[in-house]
C-alpha cells in the first residue's frame, strides 16, 4: 500500500517539476531579455538607423530593422490573406471533405509542414531568375551567369507569403468552420445564394477568428529569421537609393535589402560579424516585445468573443 | 395594357438582375477554387523546383549522396576548385546523424517535460492555474527561433564551456575538432526548449478529448488519481500526443538558424564512445548546413549540393505529414467501426 502511494506521489512530483522547468525555461528567458535588454533601450537606439561599425558605441540603432520588419510583416499578410482566405472559404464552404477536396487538404498540410529553410532556398532561387528580374535590383537582366541572388524586400515580402499561407488557411478554415449551420440555414431559407451567404453572414460572424489568423502569421513573419538571412541578406543599412523613406525612393528601397529586427540580431549576435551582444539584447527585447503584444491581443479578441458568446 | 407592360418589364429586370448575380456567384466560387487549387500546388512546385535545382548533385553522387561524410572538407574543395573544374563530390552523412542525435536528444528531454505539464494543465492544477500556464506556453511556442538562438549562445554555450570542458579534453580532441562549448549538447537543449510547447499543446487537447466517463469509471473502482492518469488516460490520449510529438520532430528537424548558432558548424559524427565528449562534439544539421554555407552558394556545386540538402529536408518532413495524415486516417476509420 505504501509502495503504491509513493509511486504516486513520484508522478506527482515529477509532473509538476516538469511543469515548473517549463515556467521556469519560459519565464527565465523573458526576463533574461528584459533584464538585458531593457538598459540598451533609448529614444535614440529607437530611431537611427545602424551604422557599419564593430563596436557597439558607433553602431547605431535599429530604425531600419524595425521598419523592415514592417514592410515584410506588411507584403506578406497583403499577399498571403486574401489567397488564405479565399482557400479556406472553398475548403470550408464548398469542398465537402472526401474525393477532390482531400487531395487539395493534404497539398496544404504538408506545404504547412515544410521548414522554412527549405522555403528560403526556394525563394531565393525562384527569384533569382531574370525574368522575375524587376523584384530585386540585383538580378542582372540577361545575364544568367551574374549568380548574384536575387535579394529585395518584395522578394522576401513574397517568400514569407508562401510561409505563412498554410498557417493562415487552417486558422481561417477553423473560423469560418466554427459559425452555426443554423445562420447559414436562415439566410438561405430567405433566399440568399451560396455565395451571398458566405460573404454576407459567414464571413462577419467568422471576423474574430479570421484576425487572430491574420495576427498569427503576422507573429510568425516576423519572428522568422531563416528566410529573411537567405532573401534579404545580412546587409543592414537600406541599400536602396537614400534617403530611403522620401516616397520617391520608396520603389528602389522595395527593389533592394534592408534588415529586419531578427536580421540584425543574427548579425550582431556572436554568430553573425558584429559581435556586440547589447546590441542584440536591444533589438531582442523589442522583438519580444511585439510577440508579447500579438499575443495579448489574440487573448482579448478570444475573450471578447467568449463574452458574447455567454451573453 | 400599360400596366401590364410594366410588370413584364419589372419582371425581366427582375430576371436579369438574378441571372447577373448568379454569373458573378459563380465567378466568384470558380476563382476561390483556383485560389485553392493553387495554394495545393505550391507544394509540388517547390518540391520539383528544388528538385531540379539539386539534380546535378544528386545525379553525379547517387546514393553515395547520403552515405559519404566529410561535407565541410569537400565544400573547401568545392570552394577553392576553379571554375573550368568544378568539385561535385558531396556526401551529407555527418549531417544525416547530426540531424538524428539533435533531434533524438531534444525528443528524450522535450517529451517527458512535456507530457508532465500537459498533465498537469489538465488533471492537476486548479483552472486558473491551468489558464496561466496555457499563456505561458502559448507564448513559449511564439518566441521567434533567432532568440532561443541568441539565449542559447549567450547562456547555455558559456555554462557548457565553464562547467563540462577542461583543458586536456580539448587537448584530447584537437586533431579532430575544437571543443569550445558550441556542441551538440546546446542544440539539443535549445530545441528540446522549443519543441515542448507542441507537445504540449497537442497533448492538452487530446488529454481534454478523452471522455470524462473514462476518468470516473477508474475513479469508481477505487484507482488512484495519477494510477488512473497514467493508465487510463493517457493511453486513451496517446495518438494525441503521438501527433505532438510527429509536429516537434518537424520542427526541430527543420530548424535551421538557432542550430546553426550554438551546435557548432562542423559536420562531425558524433561518437557514442568518447563518452561525456559525444555530447560537445560540435555538430551540422541538413537545415543548419543550409544556413552555415549559404555564403559560399555563388559556386554552382555548392548551390546544387545545398539544394540537395534542402530535397533532403523534403523529403523528410513531408513523409512526416503523411504519416500524421495516416495516423489521423487509421483512428478515425478504427472510431468509425468500434
Amino acid at each position: 500500500m505504501d509502495r503504491k502511494k509513493l509511486r504516486d506521489y513520484t508522478g506527482l512530483v515529477l509532473s509538476w517539476l516538469a511543469s515548473s522547468l517549463t515556467i521556469a525555461a519560459c519565464g527565465g528567458i523573458v526576463l533574461y531579455l528584459f533584464i538585458n535588454g531593457f538598459k540598451e533601450i533609448s529614444w535614440s537606439f529607437l530611431t537611427s538607423e545602424p551604422a557599419s561599425s564593430f563596436t557597439s558605441p558607433t553602431a547605431g540603432g535599429i530604425s531600419t530593422p524595425i521598419v523592415g520588419t514592417l514592410v515584410l510583416t506588411f507584403i506578406g499578410i497583403v499577399v498571403a490573406f486574401p489567397w488564405a482566405l479565399a482557400t479556406s472559404i472553398y475548403l470550408a464552404e464548398y469542398a465537402g471533405r472526401k474525393g477532390f477536396a482531400s487531395v487539395l487538404r493534404v497539398g496544404i498540410d504538408v506545404l504547412a509542414g515544410i521548414p522554412t529553410i527549405v522555403i528560403a532556398i526556394f525563394g531565393a532561387a525562384v527569384f533569382s531568375n531574370p525574368k522575375l528580374g524587376f523584384l530585386s535590383s540585383m538580378v542582372v537582366n540577361g545575364d544568367e551567369a551574374s549568380k548574384a541572388f536575387g535579394r529585395s524586400f518584395l522578394v522576401s515580402g513574397l517568400t514569407m507569403a508562401v510561409m505563412v499561407l498554410p498557417f493562415i488557411i487552417k486558422t481561417c478554415e477553423e473560423a469560418l468552420k466554427s459559425v452555426p449551420d443554423t445562420y447559414r440555414e436562415a439566410s438561405l431559407a430567405m433566399g440568399a445564394s451560396k455565395w451571398r451567404t458566405t460573404t454576407k453572414i459567414v464571413l462577419p460572424s467568422a471576423k474574430n477568428g479570421i484576425a487572430t489568423s491574420v495576427i498569427l502569421g503576422m507573429g510568425r513573419i516576423i519572428g522568422d529569421t531563416a528566410i529573411v538571412w537567405l532573401t534579404l541578406g545580412g546587409t543592414l543599412q537600406m541599400t536602396g537609393v537614400q534617403p530611403w523613406w522620401k516616397p520617391e525612393n520608396w520603389l528602389s528601397t522595395l527593389r533592394n535589402t534592408g534588415s529586419t529586427l531578427t536580421s540584425y540580431i543574427y548579425y550582431t549576435s556572436p554568430a553573425g560579424e558584429g559581435n556586440m551582444a547589447a546590441k542584440a539584447f536591444g533589438a531582442s527585447f523589442v522583438l519580444i516585445v511585439i510577440i508579447i503584444l500579438l499575443n495579448v491581443i489574440t487573448g482579448l479578441i478570444a475573450k471578447g468573443k467568449r463574452i458574447k458568446e455567454e451573453a | 395594357m400599360e400596366e401590364n407592360i410594366l410588370v413584364q418589364h419589372y419582371i425581366r429586370d427582375k430576371k436579369q438582375k438574378i441571372s447577373y448575380s448568379k454569373i458573378k456567384d459563380s465567378i466568384c466560387e470558380s476563382g476561390v477554387m483556383l485560389l485553392t487549387i493553387c495554394s495545393s500546388l505550391v507544394v509540388i512546385f517547390i518540391f520539383g523546383f528544388i528538385l531540379i535545382k539539386a539534380w546535378q548533385v544528386i545525379s553525379v553522387n547517387g546514393i553515395d549522396f547520403i552515405i559519404t561524410k566529410g561535407f565541410d572538407a569537400q565544400i573547401t574543395k568545392a570552394y577553392h576548385a576553379d571554375a573550368a573544374h568544378p568539385y561535385w563530390k558531396f556526401g551529407v552523412a555527418g549531417l544525416i546523424m547530426g540531424s538524428i542525435a539533435t533531434t533524438l536528444g531534444a525528443l528524450i528531454i522535450a517529451l517527458p517535460l512535456g507530457l508532465g505539464t500537459a498533465i498537469v494543465i489538465t488533471e492537476l492544477a486548479p483552472n486558473w492555474m491551468g489558464k496561466l500556464l496555457q499563456s505561458v506556453v502559448r507564448l513559449l511556442a511564439s518566441i521567434p527561433s533567432i532568440i532561443y538562438g541568441l539565449i542559447g549562445l549567450l547562456v547555455i554555450v558559456p555554462f557548457i564551456t565553464k562547467h563540462f570542458i577542461t583543458v586536456d579534453m580539448q587537448v584530447k580532441y584537437i586533431k579532430y575538432f575544437q571543443i569550445d562549448g558550441k556542441s551538440m549538447l546546446a542544440g539539443i537543449l535549445v530545441l528540446s526548449i522549443m519543441i515542448v510547447p507542441m507537445i504540449i499543446t497537442l497533448s492538452v487537447d487530446a488529454i481534454n478529448a478523452v471522455p470524462k466517463r473514462y476518468k470516473e469509471a477508474s475513479i469508481a473502482l477505487g484507482i488512484s488519481h495519477w494510477r488512473t492518469i497514467v493508465k487510463v488516460i493517457i493511453p486513451a490520449a496517446k495518438s494525441g500526443v503521438l501527433a505532438g510529438v510527429i509536429l516537434g520532430v518537424g520542427r526541430a528537424i527543420g530548424e535551421a538558424v538557432a542550430l546553426s548558432m550554438v551546435s557548432g558548424g562542423i559536420g562531425n559524427i558524433p561518437d557514442p564512445s568518447n563518452g561525456l565528449v559525444f555530447f560537445l562534439t560540435p555538430v551540422l544539421t541538413l537545415a543548419s548546413a543550409i544556413v552555415n554555407k549559404s555564403e559560399a552558394m555563388s559556386v554552382p556545386s555548392i548551390n546544387s549540393a545545398l539544394f540537395a540538402c534542402g530535397v533532403a529536408l523534403l523529403i523528410t518532413c513531408v513523409s512526416l505529414s503523411l504519416f500524421t495524415k495516416l495516423v489521423e486516417y487509421l483512428i478515425a476509420r478504427r472510431e468509425g467501426i468500434g
